[in-house]
């Protein structure tokens, strides 16, 4: 199971916003993480990806392989066939507020077409206890919390295995013992499908994609897995602290790619090959590798076309 | 500052938005379009200035209805963006107060409906000033008629519609809900005001738009010159009205404002929800993962989903369908809107259905027929109480297609798997379902109405066949519309909007230049259903029409489906992608078939419309009409031979729909001069050959203005005669755009002479009336009637014809025509009457059906050995009045024959004619009815009017009708005479209650309002003047100089113009011959009733009695009267008065005794106050001046009598 993205591209006729640029992405099984800051086309790829968008140019294949053979969903003009393998949480979603979790669950389990009652009541026991909602099935989802919702989400998106899924910011309104629940889970989903995160979190990311990419302002920026990632920068992240007044001094003589407050002082990351006058080293994180990125540390990656 | 700036936001936010704007641009062309077709005013009368201030405030009225449904978005959205953008928290929590906020919302959406609403006028005068409007219509520029119909009707209107809408939608933090607002106004104005109220006189109050108190009931008041003239004004009915409007939307204001808290919403918690949460234990949405005893993360949690198969494909599809279509009607089921539908709708359509099924206080028998017409209505019916069905699909359909999206979750079903049809079935089931809900729910209220009212016969399979095989898919074709103009205008109140349009459309195409219904999306023929003929020819059109529109239906939901949007790609481009895309599978067959079967039911329906049977659109009809007078009117008076006898032999053949007649008619040339051409007319749509017994040349053929011409070889001299020989084939063929005329049909045929007969002459009625219709055809205009002084009028009268007529039938039925029934036979299994008689006039009626037939004889006590044979033709299970009608018509031929001469004929049928109407009308020697009239169901207690008996005597007084002329008093000279006879009648032979009964039966407002001013009855035309003021006033005349003298005037009135050489007879005549019998003394009384409109207010302000000493009582009575003369114009005049009015004393009530006068006696009266004191011999109760109300019975306030107090 691979999804292929080849040269998706996509300008909004609103403001004439490229929202993506030339996106070229192999994503294979496993959980994959999509990072990038607020507007950087996160969503728009995930929605193309869920069959919502268009792209105006490039293709998306979904390359299922199966035991006995294999064969290729062309994600932009075979919908209905990528929905069904699809499970998609987008990033903002209602629901209704006047029925109860276990009767909601129950219909999108009929649209997803598992038909037969019994069949149904099987997984919708299985996904609202998964979800931890099975004590609150009968409550009403007017009265849901947003962590609540954001699981019943979760449920409704594992309807009918889906070996595509598609997770849209999801740890955002979540608390962090559900956020790492929730992340467990979508990792051990990766065990045998595609799952496709997107966040602007960093440690999201960190804790369990396999594989990443970067995306700003509509270009795939870096892609990479986070441990080689983070090992790759080893040795070129330094750090010094230094008082407030004196940043723009600092910013002057280096390529700085993160400063942060830490007890009235200020921390400076930044990106050198060579050790900088007064600057210690750091073991680099995601973080590093991700500021790095944005600052344009990283060379275009190899096998990317030129635009 | 703050209320300012919250205003300002508001104000500048919303006009910026489209929806506005092209609301703006909806009402200035609809209302131009209102204007310029006068729509509203083509069922008034015609003769008045499209400028009018009566035209322009009916105008705005409508206007305001397309308003009231479509710009509640305005309000609606002025009140809940915040809660549905969910941006409330950040404005709540600022330092603003409740009165800033909701005033300068509300106030925004006010001045931005009121300024909305200036479109209206705006719509008007381009309607009146753009170029294209004959400018004869356009009176003088009054500012203050536009300036009127704005203030006092859009202004009033736009407030209270705002503050309901604006609350609503405050209270539910919903927009849409302001939609339910106005709903709720729509139908106050057309269920409850028009039907629930109307006869409480509360019907006018409780409308809050004005389609009562401006367009119906000014619409009747006021005369043609205050149409023209008259500003509106606030002032009495219309300041109340505006007044209990306004109040209840300060009220409304007051609530809203009262009941607002800045806090947070809870979900979308509507008011139910809330009340309902105070009678349920608290529920405490418990927090699972505080609760839970793991807390903390175990990575190891092992993640299962139980792998199950799942169905794609169609059973997938169905399954979808299905689940969607339940769920969607239990969500609707249990909204407002749809509990509004399901239960108040019902709920009151029963004291609907139980008020209906009385007509004017007489009782109806509530027949499953008779209900099931209450209960339905074709969709474009847009004045019917059932018009708020289509407006609440509409609102439905928004709410449906809108529904995912609106709860946010709509990416999320968008990626569910499953094609477009699942959703998009689903709803219209969805909505299906609720609509055989509420049909349903319609059918048991309808059923438990006839509980009510004690009527057992409970025919379900009627109301199945009716109700869910006829009604309902009336509505599912316009709900599958307005679903599918949601789905393709993809914006929510723009798809109000269009769907409101298009109703508009569907209801008044013609407005719109549309006239065939192959183009009006849902129409066609209706459906009919009496009795006697069953559905009649009626079903077949009616299937065939709508089998093509749901063709169109399938085809339009291929298109909806293909435009469906689904994601986020809203712009038209992508949706062209997707549907191209889509248009894959079995799809295009589905469009495919959809379009063969659009040709094939349309170029069938085409065919049997245009093809088989001509079809004329309105104007081409009024052309012909035009190009008839044209062509033929210079030939209008010239001598022709005048008809003296017809012979006729009818077959019908009820089962094929086809007639055929061969007569003759014997002419003879009465004129002075020889005729050398005859001018025959031919009627359209039947076949007609004719011929003449000598040599003529055809020199004329028009058949399509049916007009022929011959010219004779020898010319006709004076006294000749000669034979004109015709058949004419009436065979219907397939079916016209208006259906199949149900003339002939298989039980109850029915038609006359003047349907499909030839005739002799230039035929002035088939010129256009209306002066509109004739001024834009370039014909010089022509009063509606001849002038009452038009002598020329007087003479225009047939001398009666010799009726000779055999009708053929099947076996099984009956054939009637006018005259003695001389001979029956059979003849090859088929049935033959001879019917013959004489001096019959120019209308002859023929019917065959299954009829039963009860006969009887009156004989003349008078004159022994005259009889009268009585036939009455009747539906074989319409039998309640036979007894009851032979009654009548015996007291009747009693009455009359003694005192108005001998009754002429030596027959009389009673016929039913097919049809549900309560209408009867009276021929010579003939009274038909309408099945309707079996059903008058009056109490046979010996205490309740018996409307039936009252109603044949009024016919049979017809049979002594003095012969009149076609001027202006002739509906006076018919019908208010024959109801004075028909009085009579039932007080010789019922007694004075029963007189009494009649009375106040005549005296209730329905159906004729009442007309104060206007023509005075000598020329008058209203129904209200022939039918009620004219037996009146000969009845007040009576009481003054008594029966016989009246009696005597109107039999010597019948007698002078019965023969056949003397002129008609006017009111002038009738005039006269009252004037002859009436005391010098009470001539000032006939000018007031039949001169002038007089009206007399005689209050008795104090009646005070004291004992005498000789055991009397004498008692003093202070009373104060006014005569009052009202003109035309509706100007009125205090005129002084002396004259004798009756003063009455009565003794106390005594249970099961009359009420006992002890003093009634005519006293000389005069103007302004004065003492009246008279003396009886026991203790009075009650005292007071014209205690009968003979004078004053128009308005019969209470005001003239009083309790009597003792001394």
């Amino acid at each position: 199971m691979t999804l292929k993205i080849t040269n998706i591209s996509k300008t909004y006729s609103t403001g004439a916003v490229q929202a993506l640029k030339n996106v070229t992405l192999t994503i294979p099984h496993g959980l994959y993480g999509l990072l990038g800051p607020n507007g950087a086309g996160k969503s728009t790829l995930m929605r193309i990806l869920a069959t919502l968008q268009e792209p105006d140019e490039g293709t998306i294949s979904l390359e299922v392989s199966s035991p006995d053979s294999g064969h290729v969903i062309d994600v932009v003009n075979q919908k209905d066939e990528v929905r069904q393998t699809l499970g998609y949480l987008p990033q903002e979603f209602g629901l209704y507020p006047k029925v109860s979790a276990e009767s909601l669950l129950d219909h999108f389990a009929i649209l997803k077409g598992i038909t037969t009652r019994r069949s149904r009541q099987v997984v919708v026991e299985a996904l609202l206890r998964q979800t931890n909602l099975w004590d609150v099935r009968k409550q009403k989802l007017g009265g849901y919390s947003g962590g609540m919702r954001q699981r019943f989400g979760v449920a409704v998106a594992l309807l009918g295995n889906p070996k595509l899924m598609i997770v849209d910011e999801p740890t955002a309104g979540l608390d962090p013992a559900e956020r790492v629940r929730f992340l467990n889970l979508l990792s051990e989903l990766g065990e045998n499908s595609v799952v496709l995160l997107s966040t602007h979190i960093v440690e999201d990311v960190s804790e369990l994609c396999t594989r990443m990419a970067i995306i700003n302002k509509g270009e795939i920026i870096h892609e990479a897995e986070p441990l080689k990632a983070i090992e790759g920068l080893k040795g070129k992240i330094w750090r010094k602290i230094i008082e407030k007044s004196l940043l723009p001094q600092v910013e002057l003589e280096h390529k700085i790619i993160s400063t942060k407050l830490l007890g009235g002082s200020t921390v400076v990351h930044v990106y050198s090959g060579e050790e900088p006058v007064g600057f210690e080293s750091v073991p680099p994180d995601l973080e590093d590798v991700y500021f790095s990125a944005m600052a344009g540390h990283y060379p275009q990656r190899a096998g990317l076309q030129p635009k | 500052m703050k209320f300012r700036e919250i205003f300002r936001f508001e104000f500048a936010y919303q006009v910026r938005r489209p929806y506005i704007w092209l609301f703006l641009i909806v009402l200035v062309y609809l209302n131009f379009l209102m204007t310029r077709d006068r729509a509203v005013s083509e069922a008034l009368f015609e003769e008045f200035f499209i400028n009018s201030p009566f035209l322009i405030a009916n105008t705005t009225v409508f206007g305001g209805l397309i308003w009231l449904m479509m710009a509640a978005a305005i309000a609606g959205d002025a009140a809940a963006r915040d809660a549905g953008s969910r941006m409330h928290p950040l404005i709540y929590t600022t330092s603003i107060t409740r009165a800033q906020y909701l005033g300068g919302r509300f106030l925004a959406a006010f001045v931005l409906n009121a300024l909305l609403l200036l479109a209206v006028q705006v719509g008007i005068l381009l309607g009146i000033y753009l170029p294209g409007v004959d400018p004869e219509l356009i009176g003088p520029f009054r500012p203050a008629a536009f300036l009127t119909a704005y203030a006092f009707l859009s202004l009033p209107n736009a407030f209270v519609a705002t503050a309901l809408q604006f609350g609503l939608a405050i209270q539910s933090g919903r927009a849409m809900a302001s939609y339910f607002g106005s709903f709720i106004l729509f139908f106050m104005g057309f269920f409850v005001a028009s039907f629930l109220l109307y006869k409480l006189g509360l019907g006018t109050l409780v409308d809050p738009i004005g389609i009562r108190f401006i367009v119906e009931d000014i619409a009747h008041l006021w005369t043609t010159i205050e149409k023209k003239e008259r500003l509106l004004n606030l002032e009495g009915i219309v300041l109340t009205n505006r007044l209990m409007w306004l109040s209840i939307g300060l009220v409304s204001v007051a609530v809203t404002y009262l009941g607002f808290r800045f806090t947070h919403r809870l979900g979308s918690t509507s008011r139910w929800t809330r009340l309902s949460l105070l009678f349920r234990r608290p529920q405490v949405v418990r927090e699972d993962a505080t609760n839970s005893p793991v807390i903390g993360i175990r990575a190891s949690t092992p993640i299962w989903v139980p792998v199950i198969p799942r169905t794609f494909g169609f059973g997938m599809h169905i399954r979808q369908t299905l689940t969607l279509a339940w769920t969607l009607f239990q969500t609707i089921a249990t909204s407002w809107a749809g509990l509004a539908l399901l239960t108040v709708i019902p709920l009151l359509t029963i004291p609907v259905v139980v008020d209906q099924m009385e007509s004017n206080g007489v009782p109806l028998v509530p027949t499953t027929t008779r209900v099931i017409n209450e209960l339905t209505a074709p969709l474009s019916a847009e004045l019917s109480r059932w018009v708020i069905i289509p407006a609440l699909l509409i609102f439905f359909a928004g709410e449906l297609i809108w529904r995912e999206r609106e709860a946010r979750l709509g990416e999320i079903t968008d990626a569910m798997p499953g094609s477009e049809w699942a959703p998009f079935l689903g709803k219209f089931l969805g909505l299906g379902l609720l609509l055989v809900a509420f049909t349903t729910l319609q059918m048991f209220a309808g059923l438990f109405a006839q509980a009510i009212l004690g009527y057992n016969t409970f025919d379900v399979p009627l109301y199945l066949k009716i109700l869910f095989g006829l009604q309902l898919p009336e509505y599912l074709l316009f709900a599958f519309l307005v679903l599918v103009i949601h789905v393709l205008v993809n914006q929510k109140y723009v798809g109000h909007l269009v769907a409101t349009i298009t109703y508009v459309f569907i209801t008044l195409s013609s407005l719109f230049g549309v006239d065939h219904d192959l183009f009006v999306y849902g129409a066609g023929p209706g459906w009919s259903y009496t009795e006697m003929r069953g559905f009649g020819p009626s079903l077949g059109p009616w299937l065939w029409f709508k089998l093509y529109w749901a063709a169109w239906a399938g085809l339009l939901a291929v298109v909806a489906r293909l435009l469906w949007v689904r994601g986020r790609e809203e712009a038209l481009r992508f949706r062209l992608l997707m549907a191209r895309r889509r248009f894959v599978g079995s799809t295009p067959w589905m469009a495919g078939t959809a379009v063969v079967l659009i040709l094939a039911l349309g170029g069938f329906i085409f065919y049997n419309t245009n093809v088989l049977n001509q079809y004329l659109t309105v104007s081409e009809k009024k052309e012909r009409q035009a190009e008839y007078e044209r062509r033929y009117e210079r030939f209008d008076g010239i001598p022709q031979p005048e008809a003296t006898r017809a012979r006729l032999h009818i077959e019908i053949y009820p089962e094929r729909r086809q007639a055929e007649i061969l007569g003759s008619y014997s002419l003879i040339n009465r004129t002075a001069v020889a005729i050398d051409s005859i001018h025959v007319a031919i009627m359209p749509g039947v076949t007609t050959g004719t011929d003449f017994d000598r040599k003529a040349t055809l020199v004329i053929a028009d058949e399509d203005h049916g007009h022929r011409v011959y010219v004779l070889d020898r010319p006709l001299q004076p006294g000749d005669s000669l034979r004109l020989d015709f058949e004419v084939t009436i065979q219907s063929r397939g079916f016209r755009e208006t259906g199949v005329d149900p003339s002939v049909t298989s039980n109850g045929t029915f038609f006359m002479n003047t349907n499909w007969f030839p005739a002799i002459a230039y035929q002035r009625p088939r010129e256009l009336i209306t002066a509109t219709d004739r001024r834009e055809h370039g014909l010089t205009l022509r009063p509606l009637i001849a002038f009452l002084n038009d002598e020329e009028a007087y003479t225009d009268r047939g001398r009666g014809m010799t009726l000779d007529v055999v009708m053929g039938t099947p076996g099984e039925q009956v054939a009637v025509a006018p005259g003695n029934l001389r001979r029956t036979w059979t003849e090859l299994g088929r049935r033959y009457f001879h019917y013959s008689t004489q001096a019959i006039g120019g209308e002859w009626s023929f019917f065959s059906a299954n009829y039963a037939v009860h006969e009887a004889w009156w004989e003349d006590s008078d004159d022994p050995g005259r009889a009268v044979e009585i036939r009455i033709y009747h539906h074989p299970q319409h039998t309640a009045h036979l007894d009851r009608t032979l009654r009548s018509i015996r007291a009747s031929l009693d009455y009359y024959s003694k005192n108005f001469g001998p009754y002429q004929r030596e027959s009389l049928s009673v016929v039913e004619r097919p049809g549900n109407g309560t209408g009867l009308h009276a021929d010579a020697g003939m009274i038909t009815h309408g099945e309707g009239f079996t059903l008058w169901n009056p109490k046979d207690d010996g205490r309740s009017h018996d409307h039936p008996y009252a109603i044949i005597a009024h016919e049979m007084a017809h049979q002594w009708t003095v012969p009149y002329a076609a001027v202006e008093g002739a509906p006076v000279m018919s019908e208010s005479l024959a109801w004075y006879y028909g009085m009579k009648v039932v007080e010789h032979s019922r007694g004075p209650e029963a007189l009494q009964r009649l009375f106040s039966y005549m005296w209730q407002p329905h159906p004729y309002s009442p007309i104060f001013r206007g023509e005075p009855l000598l020329r008058g035309l209203d129904p209200y003047l022939s039918y009620r003021k004219g037996p009146f006033a000969l009845n007040t005349l009576s009481e003054y100089i008594g029966d016989e003298r009246v009696n005597g005037a109107l039999r010597n009135l019948l007698e002078k113009h019965r023969p056949v050489d003397a002129p008609l007879a006017t009111t002038l005549d009738l005039f006269r011959e009252l004037r002859a019998v009436t005391p010098d003394s009470l001539q000032y009384l006939l000018h007031d009733l039949f001169e002038v409109n007089t009206y007399w207010k005689l209050e008795t302000e104090r009646a005070v009695a004291t004992p005498t000493k000789t055991g009397n009582w004498q008692v003093t009575l202070d009373v104060e009267t006014h005569k009052v003369v009202v003109d035309s114009a509706g100007v009125k005049q205090e005129v002084p008065m002396d004259e004798w009015i009756e003063v009455g004393v009565f003794a106390p009530d005594q249970p099961g005794k009359e009420i006992e006068p002890l003093y009634l006696r005519k006293h000389r009266i005069h103007s302004g106050r004065q003492t009246i004191i008279v003396t009886v011999p026991r203790r009075p109760a009650r005292a007071g001046i014209d205690p009968d109300h003979v004078l004053n019975w128009e308005e019969r306030s209470e005001v003239n009598i009083k309790k009597v107090t003792v001394d």
